[in-house]
């Protein structure tokens, strides 16, 4: 690992040319970024810094990794990914929308381009596994024979078929985080964030998350995931960068 | 055609799960609807009866004025029109007066009555409006101290009594129905702001999902529409109820007393206007109170 901080913290994520040439996502990728941050800083109200002067840019069918130590700013800067949180001063670019200035319905529809999987997996206790994932497809106006269409194949692509009926406290945390991948993808978003998505499991739990997460990719969805198990980084052969104290280091 | 159809499937589906996990908070508000709604029916009722029943007596702010025989109407109606606190003045030939009058009567014969009684017997009549009821008695003295006036008649004091009853009345249910109104929906808003705070991570997640604030709290406005429409419809089966009661109660009574609850009976179309009314007050109290429940959270 590589501290760059001697240099300025102006970060890209590793061009296709570099490390990860030969790499099957490598090939696939093209130069367009699909999310952007330009000189983003962000002071809570409490005064609290998260996030200082952070440059970053992610391209089409890219997975990457965000490490660093808790409270560093990680969650932060999925936060201002999916507009739950605002950026004090800088651009977040999101599908060539900038994220600072878009509110209400603009905001969410433009959520629908986004999934989101969170580490306490915010599954609703009172619907079924199928109820939760259809959700998203409700929530967004989607026909009965539409939700019907999807649910199915989201539900294999993350091994639950036999579980649409289940509610979630009777699954195990692994089964529920996938259900929460399950949500996050039925409506084909092009960009998946995944807030320490492996943070409530065990290793094999953890490397199947990862597993399926890489399947999605493959399948050309971008992948941003925030992790502080470097062991789990080290193994999956992704790029890689750093948060600390609100500064984003390139790790290769 | 088919996604408005998908929408409503949705939002209806919504709607019918929040008040089915309201509980005992739906009852908390559709039971102070019901009261309130109860109350203004009763006392809309009442004030279109004792409206009805003034009705039957004539207008309270019209003076008949009848003229000595020979005397023309056309003579004294600019002077009428000029006093202050006139608003109207209308003139009734006498012979139009004897025309009705015969007609009224059932005698087919108009000149034969007129011949048998030497001519028409009747003299010109004006109607003389005033602006308000505090003038009558004062313009009507006025008037009767005319030249070529014989007599003025004008509604008296117990129909005025009855007219400022039903003002007092008025005013009356107008301040218990407004403070139950802000009663109701108070109760209302509470109840859907419970219910809010208890779907609060579903509402969090559709958030993150992209589900637009509409889609959101229509459910939660819808529901309160139906606390009111629920509530409409209780209040109306009461009063309805309550109607019956008292009609069978006066069917055992005296004629008298039943000649006199004929003229409080109303017709088909306040009938039909009072479960309008009710319903109309009841869904915009259960929309004011949602709206007022979801807009601190909609607006975020």
């Amino acid at each position: 690992m590589t501290s760059l901080s001697d240099r300025p913290p102006v970060i890209t994520t590793p061009r296709p040319s570099a490390s990860q040439a030969a790499s099957p996502t490598a090939r696939r990728r093209t130069a367009q970024a699909i999310v952007k941050l330009q000189r983003v800083n962000k002071t809570y109200a409490n005064g609290a810094i998260a996030l200082k002067d952070v440059n970053l840019s992610i391209n089409r069918g890219d997975f990457l990794f965000i490490t660093g130590p808790s409270g560093a700013g990680k969650s932060t800067l999925l936060k201002l990914l999916y507009g739950a949180e605002r950026p004090t001063s800088g651009n977040v670019m999101v599908h060539d929308h900038n994220l600072a200035q878009l509110r209400g319905d603009r905001l969410s529809l433009l959520r629908r381009r986004i999934g989101v999987v969170f580490q306490d997996y915010k599954l609703i206790p009172r619907r079924t596994v199928s109820e939760n994932i259809a959700f998203v497809l409700w929530a967004q106006g989607c026909s009965r024979k539409e939700i019907h269409r999807r649910l199915l194949p989201t539900l294999r692509l993350v091994g639950l078929q036999d579980k649409g009926d289940c509610f979630p406290d009777e699954l195990s945390g692994g089964e529920q985080q996938r259900v929460s991948i399950a949500r996050a993808i039925i409506g084909t978003p092009p960009v998946l964030l995944a807030d320490e998505p492996t943070g409530n499991l065990d290793f094999d739990n953890s490397w199947q998350v990862i597993k399926i997460l890489k399947k999605l990719n493959d399948m050309g969805v971008t992948i941003i995931i925030t992790t502080h198990d470097e062991h789990l980084v080290r193994m999956s052969n992704h790029p890689v960068v750093q948060i600390r104290n609100g500064h984003l280091i390139t790790v290769v | 055609m088919l996604k408005l159809f998908t929408k409503s499937d949705y939002l209806l589906r919504e709607t019918f799960l929040g008040l089915k996990r309201g509980g005992w908070m739906n009852w908390a508000a559709i039971s102070t609807v019901t009261v309130l709604l109860f109350l203004f029916g009763i006392s809309l009722q009442a004030s279109w009866q004792l409206e009805g029943l003034l009705n039957q007596f004539g207008s309270q702010l019209e003076i008949s004025v009848f003229l000595k025989s020979g005397v023309q109407a056309a003579t004294l109606e600019p002077m009428l029109q000029q006093m202050p606190n006139v608003t109207d003045v209308s003139s009734i030939p006498k012979e139009v007066a004897w025309e009705n009058l015969v007609k009224d009567m059932g005698i087919a014969d108009i000149r034969g009555a007129t011949e048998q009684l030497n001519g028409n017997p009747l003299v010109d009549e004006m109607k003389v409006k005033a602006s308000g009821s505090d003038h009558v008695v004062a313009l009507a003295q006025q008037i009767g101290q005319m030249q070529g006036v014989d007599e003025v008649l004008y509604v008296d004091e117990a129909v005025r009594r009855i007219a400022q009853l039903n003002r007092g009345l008025s005013w009356v249910s107008l301040w218990v129905v407004s403070i139950l109104t802000l009663t109701a929906i108070a109760v209302i808003t509470t109840t859907i702001r419970l219910i809010v705070m208890a779907r609060r991570r579903e509402i969090e997640v559709m958030q993150l999902v992209g589900a637009t604030a509409a889609w959101i709290y229509l459910p939660f406005i819808f529901q309160g529409i139906a606390f009111g429409i629920v509530g409409a419809l209780v209040s109306w089966g009461m009063i309805v109820g309550l109607q019956e009661f008292v009609g069978s109660l006066l069917a055992e009574q005296a004629d008298f007393i039943q000649f006199v609850a004929q003229g409080l009976s109303l017709g088909a179309d306040k009938a039909l206007l009072l479960p309008l009314a009710l319903l109309a007050l009841g869904s915009s109290v259960g929309l004011m109170g949602s709206l007022l429940a979801v807009r601190r959270f909609a607006l975020r």
